[in-house]
């Protein structure tokens, strides 16, 4: 038996930080993972998507060069090697990965290999070792939903049916993709797909994509994909999969969509095997903590997706963080109103806060201001006019508490809404923030000015 | 470039009026040079520069009426951005946008690289914080240093707090000043214990009982020994008053020094449990003592008042029942026992009551506390008082007798013990020796705090003065 201050079972993004922070504590920590360190962020998820993003702008870039002078002689030649996409995604993630193994490495902290198990609040197995701790974080994440859909088991087995993991690892680019759902993974994998030329169609339940985003960034963001060619069939009910063809009906008639390949995007699940014996409290979105991660069994904490707060490797990480510290006596928490999310589609979403509509019911007495990115000289220069900054702010103060960037660098912008929002800023003080020029970050600025007044850049009828 | 502003100065002084500039525009000054002179409703004050360099513009002309927070001159130090000689960033902040309308400066500004302005500006205000509050207390540091923990007062006190910069969001800061909280008072939760808003709804909800109470905040601070007169002072509620229109009657607004007074008199009686002892002093033998050195005195060029004799008698009290020359800290929950005798004595003025006090009155003689007395009254009447001469009491004296009244009720000068009201000189038919005679009779009205001493103290404290009194010889010999 090893005797460790803290084990981490999990070495995702949120496994990996908690064990690295609890190290710089001053713990001796280990930290269980049974794949490869960097969970699906790094292996399956972000990373190799926004690798896979990079090649499929760079595609679209030169696709329509001519307009930025640039002539290609045969746009035919323009070929896309779908062995080297991998490769190259391949190489970019084994470096990161192999970046963060060095930073556990570095952090002293002892890995096992294997899936742990817990025997009591104090053990947990792996493999052949036995280790015992004061304090258990547990981060071991979520997997795919597949959703009990009649002809959907053999489809999977067939290997028409894939999901995000899935998604990142064909063999060949296929000529055409039905996606199941409208998420945020849904409307990434629409866009990348759909760039590099394969035809996407979207096949979404309710009578949206991207439900929980403000009316104006789901709005921006469908109408963008549907004029790039992506097609999407909102309330719509999957009645059947058979192979490569999903039957649906859709306002009332029975349609279906014959496609090479069927991405699975409905939602991820918590996993919780091997903790059962700890009688961890779980709710129907996952492990239930308290604000400092910890569950109802003293000493066992639960961060990242198993807990279903938000699903975000970088909640994750904060998450772990609070854990740690927590175990350290330092009793800090997160404030998932002020957490950020971001969709890579091009363009790019970035959102904090608020809605509109959720301010609204929340009963903030609300203020918006929208700015589009068609008046700024930057976005112009640089042919992608798309989008907007919309600010959220409760008149009482003028406090920012929601802002929603679409642009095609939005999720770098929206981290100085992020900051705003952490110090509790206003309005008044993203205007009178000088920002610099030309960049599209003045477009939040503006649209502080028009929550204030009037933006300047624009003319208000 | 220096902007310099009417700071804020304590008791309660709001707005003035620019009663004279030194300097034109082009001027050059001298760091110390005294810029301009402001009238206030309680005191003169000369603001002298807090930079060296070339005046670059009077903002505002003789004869203008100027608030709280207004620059009044520019001082072109050859700096870069804009320093001031009020505390916080965010005075400076709010600067930058009022001062639009002044685009020489605002240039001049913008001009400097973003990196630089802002260390600048900050380490700038550190110092200049300091200056300005020398410079709005004028001689105070001088004439102060001889007494350690006396009151610089309130115009000493007030700015010193300010230096410490309170992290605060600005939604935080906001809703303090919306909320009547003071920011500096509240224990901030966030990074670095930066106030959140959350913490300024704690705040506010906690105090909520006392609002009304909290006004008179900026005299009150003038405690010579820091009692907390912020927060927790006064902890009482009281309703505000309506009055509604009446026919035969006129509404004037309270000036300043009326509100001040208010305000300072509501504190002292919401906060302190007066309870009052009177006594009658046989003064016949004092009555002849004086008018035998009335004459020396005016050969002296002083004006020989009763008020000497009785300061000299209190004083002498004091020192055997120091409790009456004692303050409470109720944070702290202290007796504080000063070992100063820094006599207030009010004065009646056209304006209203005024409370100059006498630094160190245990230390001079019956003729030097008579020139300071009549000094002092004479200037309060003028409006030539400097601020430091208003604040750091630790004993007060009221001399209703001036017009006529014998007994009194007198409220104690927060946060001092207690206040001797003195009532004129009658002649009374009194018995001595089982026979009536004339004698010149003083009526005397202590008003304690009955927290720090009790009745039977007090009442001794009345026996000892009354005692020195009706012996002048024993008096001088103390």
């Amino acid at each position: 038996m090893k005797t460790y201050d803290v084990i981490v079972v999990g070495g995702g993004p949120g496994g990996y930080v908690a064990a690295i922070k609890a190290s710089q504590l001053g713990s001796k920590v280990a930290l269980i993972e049974g794949d490869r360190i960097g969970g699906v962020c790094l292996n399956y998820g972000c990373i190799p998507t926004k690798t896979l993003l990079r090649s499929a702008k760079l595609y679209q870039d030169l696709m329509i060069s001519e307009s930025f002078g640039i002539d290609i002689e045969n746009l035919s030649d323009v070929k896309i090697n779908w062995d080297n996409l991998m490769k190259r995604k391949d190489t970019v993630v084994n470096k990161i990965v192999g970046g963060v193994e060095q930073l556990v490495k570095y952090n002293k902290i002892d890995v096992f290999k294997g899936y742990g198990h817990a025997t009591d609040a104090h053990t947990v197995v792996v493999g052949e070792e036995t280790l015992s701790a004061k304090n258990l974080i547990l981060a071991t994440g979520s997997s795919v939903l597949i959703p009990s859909i009649p002809g959907i088991d053999d489809a999977v087995t067939a290997g028409y049916v894939i999901d995000s993991t899935g998604a990142i690892k064909l063999p060949k680019q296929p000529n055409s993709i039905t996606i199941l759902g409208g998420g945020v993974i849904a409307i990434e994998f629409a866009t990348l797909f759909n760039s590099l030329g394969t035809k996407v169609t979207i096949l979404q339940r309710s009578d949206t994509i991207l439900k929980n985003l403000d009316a104006d960034v789901r709005t921006t963001i469908q109408r963008h994909l549907t004029d790039t060619g992506v097609e999407i069939v909102t309330n719509s009910s999957i009645s059947r999969v058979d192979n490569g063809t999903v039957h649906y009906t859709h306002e009332g008639k029975e349609l279906s969509v014959t496609s090479d390949i069927i991405l699975a995007s409905l939602g991820r699940t918590p996993n919780l095997k091997g903790f059962e014996p700890l009688g961890i409290k779980v709710d129907k979105r996952g492990v239930v903590v308290d604000e400092h991660m910890q569950t109802n069994v003293k000493g066992v904490y639960a961060i990242g997706d198993m807990c279903g707060k938000m699903m975000l490797a970088h909640v994750a990480s904060a998450e772990g963080i609070v854990a740690a510290e927590a175990i350290h006596g330092d009793k800090t928490s997160i404030n998932y109103h002020k957490v950020p999310s971001c969709i890579y589609s091009f363009p790019e979403v970035g959102v904090i806060g608020y809605s509109e509509e959720a301010a609204i019911e929340a009963g903030y007495d609300v203020g918006t201001s929208m700015f589009p990115l068609s008046a700024n000289g930057k976005a112009v220069a640089e042919g992608e006019t798309t989008g907007f900054v919309k600010i959220v702010h409760d008149k009482k103060y003028g406090e920012v508490i929601g802002v929603h960037i679409v642009a095609s660098h939005a999720t770098d912008m929206i981290a100085e809404a992020a900051v705003s929002m952490e110090l509790e800023g206003t309005i008044y003080d993203i205007a009178k923030t000088v920002h610099p020029h030309p960049t599209l970050s003045e477009i939040v600025m503006e649209a502080a000015h028009g929550a204030v007044d009037k933006p300047i850049h624009i003319i208000k009828r | 470039m220096f902007h310099v502003k009417f700071a804020d100065i304590g008791e309660g002084i709001h707005e003035g009026v620019l009663l004279k500039l030194f300097f034109n525009e082009g001027d050059s000054v001298k760091e110390g040079d005294s810029l301009f002179t402001l009238e206030t409703d309680k005191v003169n004050a000369e603001i002298p520069s807090p930079a060296t360099g070339t005046l670059k513009r009077n903002k505002f002309k003789v004869g203008a009426k100027v608030h709280v927070g207004d620059v009044i001159v520019i001082v072109d130090d050859g700096e870069p951005g804009i320093r001031s000689n009020m505390e916080e960033g965010e005075v400076i902040s709010e600067d930058e946008t009022s001062g639009q309308a002044d685009n020489s400066s605002q240039k001049d500004a913008s001009a400097q690289p973003n990196s630089q302005l802002t260390p600048d500006a900050d380490v700038a205000l550190e110092s200049v914080v300091e200056k300005g509050s020398t410079a709005v207390v004028g001689e105070i540091e001088i004439s102060d240093a001889v007494i350690p923990s006396s009151g610089e007062g309130s115009a000493v006190s007030e700015p010193s707090r300010a230096t410490t910069k309170v992290l605060a969001t600005p939604v935080a800061r906001k809703m303090a000043k919306d909320l009547g909280v003071d920011i500096s008072t509240v224990k901030g939760t966030g990074p670095q214990g930066r106030v959140m808003k959350a913490d300024i709804q704690a705040a506010a909800d906690t105090k909520a009982p006392s609002d009304g109470a909290k006004a008179p905040s900026a005299d009150t601070s003038n405690s010579s020994v820091g009692v907390s007169s912020g927060q927790g002072g006064a902890g009482h509620a009281y309703p505000k008053t309506t009055v509604p229109e009446l026919d035969r009657s006129e509404r004037v607004p309270m000036t300043m020094l009326r509100k001040t007074i208010a305000a300072n008199m509501s504190l002292s009686k919401f906060t302190i449990p007066h309870t009052a002892v009177m006594d009658e002093a046989d003064v016949t033998e004092l009555v002849t003592f004086r008018g035998e050195a009335k004459a020396l005195a005016t050969s002296e060029g002083v004006k020989l008042t009763y008020l000497a004799f009785f300061i000299k008698a209190v004083i002498a009290g004091l020192k055997t029942y120091k409790g009456l020359n004692a303050s409470i800290d109720e944070t702290a929950e202290e007796i504080v026992y000063k070992h100063f005798y820094n006599i207030g004595i009010a004065v009646d003025t056209p304006d209203g009551l005024m409370v100059p006090v006498i630094k160190d009155a245990d230390r001079m003689s019956i003729f030097e506390l008579a020139a300071h007395i009549e000094d002092l009254s004479t200037r309060a009447r003028n409006k030539t008082l400097k601020l430091d001469e208003l604040s750091g009491g630790t004993f007060t004296i009221t001399n209703y007798g001036a017009v006529g009244a014998s007994f009194g009720v007198p409220v104690i000068k927060h946060p001092e013990a207690g206040i001797l009201g003195v009532g004129a000189i009658v002649k009374k038919p009194v018995v001595v020796d089982d026979e009536i005679v004339i004698r010149s009779i003083l009526p005397l009205s202590l008003s304690f705090d009955h927290r720090i001493i009790d009745g039977a103290d007090a009442g001794r404290f009345v026996g000892h003065v009354k005692k020195l009194l009706e012996n002048p010889h024993f008096l001088l010999m103390n």
